[in-house]
């Protein structure tokens, strides 16, 4: 103010008050409707989520907060490996019917909410009372060389295809440590974008495994292992050995399931119980 | 307090009479504002008899001081209103001149106020909009863009970047390191990675928001003020740094002693480095540059 050739005069208390007055009301009105259009739109609008503990393999490295639930498999009548989806109950959930289904098995609860998450909780396929065709089935377009050549996709996944599993390998990490395939499940008649992505592993360190485990012993059999292939960090699609993902190696993830989008590790070897919030299903 | 130089004989009584309502060309003052006022604002001519030295001057008269009046260092230095001071006698001088110049051409000035929208501005943007589209028609019929297989989500590509103006953004979420096991929460981390790198996009945000307000200064080049240039440095290879973070997998795959923790570290460290080597160059820089630029603004002489 001591610059003689400023001759804006200077502004009062008044005109200062009226400023704050008035910027006070407009951050207001600004602020009040974004809080409430975030709270509406953030409502969750369906049922069937909340805490759930659940079976997975163990994150060991990577951004992504837990691991990824795990698939119970068994086979069926004609062989064909078949991922356990559970008896569908209807049960009074606050207030409200809603379909839930759970079972035991292996000494845990096993409920189909450990899957909604990443959007999936509203894939019809992940629906407790959608009645699909749970046979695990190979997907087209796989990433492993013996999967395109020797299999078809749409086929069912069959013991004698992984007879090699204990010797198998590829460029990426050791060999011996498990057989992968790109697989779906609960997926055949769905839109491709409705497709779950499941990634199957058989491998002695999941045979050796199952021996003194319960969980392992109800939810493998003969080393296959099916793993929910969603990033529990933000939905990419991770792989196993996949020789398109060189960059594992630079992370110590030849022998684990690499996520190439934020370098998320998982050691499928390494089923553990863990806890997430699923997401409610909409109505 | 001076003689009005600006009548020309050729003009008209008229005119004169007319200028006398509405004076817009500098020239005398009319004997109200005149004696209101003996602060004069329209570049009048300088007087030849010089007033008390506390009278302020703004007809920018004597703005280049004779050689033996230039002022001596110490004698600048006192001066604390020199930059403004010498700013507004700058202005004023310029307008003078313009003025005499104005005055002594024979050129007819007009109220031309701009071109009408038609035809003059819509033929000029109708055939730069006809080019346009012209290009965008040439390029899509000789380069037809191919129809890609649709999104398969049971897979996700090998490489998978987002635009590349978004790279920093991408980096970011791969910070993991930075959220770090607190002792006093009990070795948690505040929120999970996932959160926090997310959260972490809001301080970068709301510096972006900030950066109209951090300087309002005038300066238009580096040198003038070094901190604030090198504040732009710091923003500036913190963009890259963080691009770059972004393909950190690529770079650790072909790279083999290229870790990403040394990576990481080195997004952060860079900036500060390169803040600092402006800063100090800059800074260095200044002293000289500074007098140049005002000897080339302000016509100043070197010291005695």
């Amino acid at each position: 103010m001591d610059d003689p050739y400023d001759q804006y005069p200077e502004d009062t208390d008044r005109r200062r008050f009226v400023k704050g007055v008035v910027g006070a009301g407009a951050l207001t009105g600004v602020v009040a409707p974004a809080a409430s259009m975030i709270d509406s739109l953030t409502a969750p609008p369906g049922a069937g989520g909340g805490p759930t503990d659940y079976m997975g393999i163990e994150k060991t490295g990577g951004p992504a907060p837990r691991g990824m639930p795990q698939i119970p498999l068994e086979y069926d009548d004609e062989g064909n490996l078949k991922g356990i989806w559970p008896e569908v109950e209807m049960q009074q959930v606050g207030g409200q019917t809603v379909p839930i289904a759970e079972m035991e098995l292996g000494g845990k609860l096993y409920s189909t909410t450990w899957y909604q998450y990443c959007g999936s909780q509203n894939n019809p396929a992940i629906e407790p009372d959608a009645d699909l065709d749970n046979t695990i089935r190979y997907t087209a377009n796989p990433a492993y060389d013996w999967q395109s050549n020797q299999v078809e996709a749409g086929d069912p996944v069959r013991a004698e295809h992984f007879s090699d599993y204990d010797g198998w390998g590829n460029v990426i990490g050791e060999s011996g440590i498990g057989k992968p395939a790109k697989v779906t499940w609960r997926s055949t008649e769905l839109e491709p974008r409705d497709r779950i992505p499941v990634q199957l592993i058989r491998s002695p360190l999941i045979e050796e495994a199952a021996k003194d485990d319960e969980w392992l012993e109800a939810s493998t059999v003969d080393g296959f292992i099916a793993i929910h292939n969603q990033c529990t960090h933000f939905c990419c699609v991770p792989g196993y050995k996949d020789p398109g993902q060189t960059d594992a190696m630079a992370y110590g993830a030849g022998d684990s399931i690499y996520c190439q989008c934020h370098q998320s590790v998982y050691d499928p070897f390494t089923i553990i119980e863990q806890d997430f919030i699923a997401l409610p299903r909409s109505d | 307090m001076n003689e009005n130089t600006n009548t020309n004989d050729d003009r008209t009584a008229a005119e004169t009479a007319e200028e006398a309502e509405l004076r817009t060309d500098g020239g005398e003052a009319s004997e109200t504002s005149r004696s209101s006022s003996e602060l004069r604002t329209d570049g009048g001519e300088p007087s030849d008899e010089r007033g008390p030295s506390s009278e302020l001057r703004t007809d920018g008269g004597a703005i280049t001081p004779a050689d033996d009046d230039s002022p001596s260092f110490r004698e600048r230095k006192e001066r604390t209103d020199g930059l403004s001071r010498l700013t507004y006698e700058y202005f004023e001088r310029s307008r003078r001149e313009d003025q005499v110049l104005r005055d002594d051409s024979d050129y007819v000035e007009r109220d031309v106020l701009g071109f009408p929208a038609w035809p003059h501005e819509m033929i000029r943007n109708l055939s730069i909009t006809s080019f346009f589209v012209g290009v965008i028609l040439f390029v899509s019929a000789t380069m037809p863009p191919p129809l890609e297989a649709p999104a398969n989500p049971t897979s996700t590509p090998a490489v998978i970047l987002p635009d590349w103006y978004l790279y920093w953004s991408f980096g970011i979420l791969k910070t993991q390191a930075l959220n770090l096991e607190l002792a006093v929460l009990g070795g948690q981390t505040i929120a999970t990675d996932r959160t926090f790198a997310v959260l972490l996009h809001g301080p970068i945000i709301v510096m972006l928001f900030l950066v109209p307000f951090l300087n309002k200064g005038s300066a238009r080049r580096p040198v003038e003020q070094p901190f604030w240039s090198a504040v732009g440095v710091f923003g500036v290879i913190l963009s890259f740094t963080l691009s770059l973070l972004a393909i950190k997998n690529l770079m650790a795959a072909r790279i083999p002693i290229w870790t990403s923790h040394m990576q990481l570290w080195l997004s952060f460290v860079l900036p500060f480095i390169g803040a600092t080597i402006a800063y100090a160059v800059l800074k260095s820089m200044r002293e000289g540059y500074m007098y140049d630029l005002n000897r080339r603004y302000y016509r100043l002489r070197p010291p005695r």
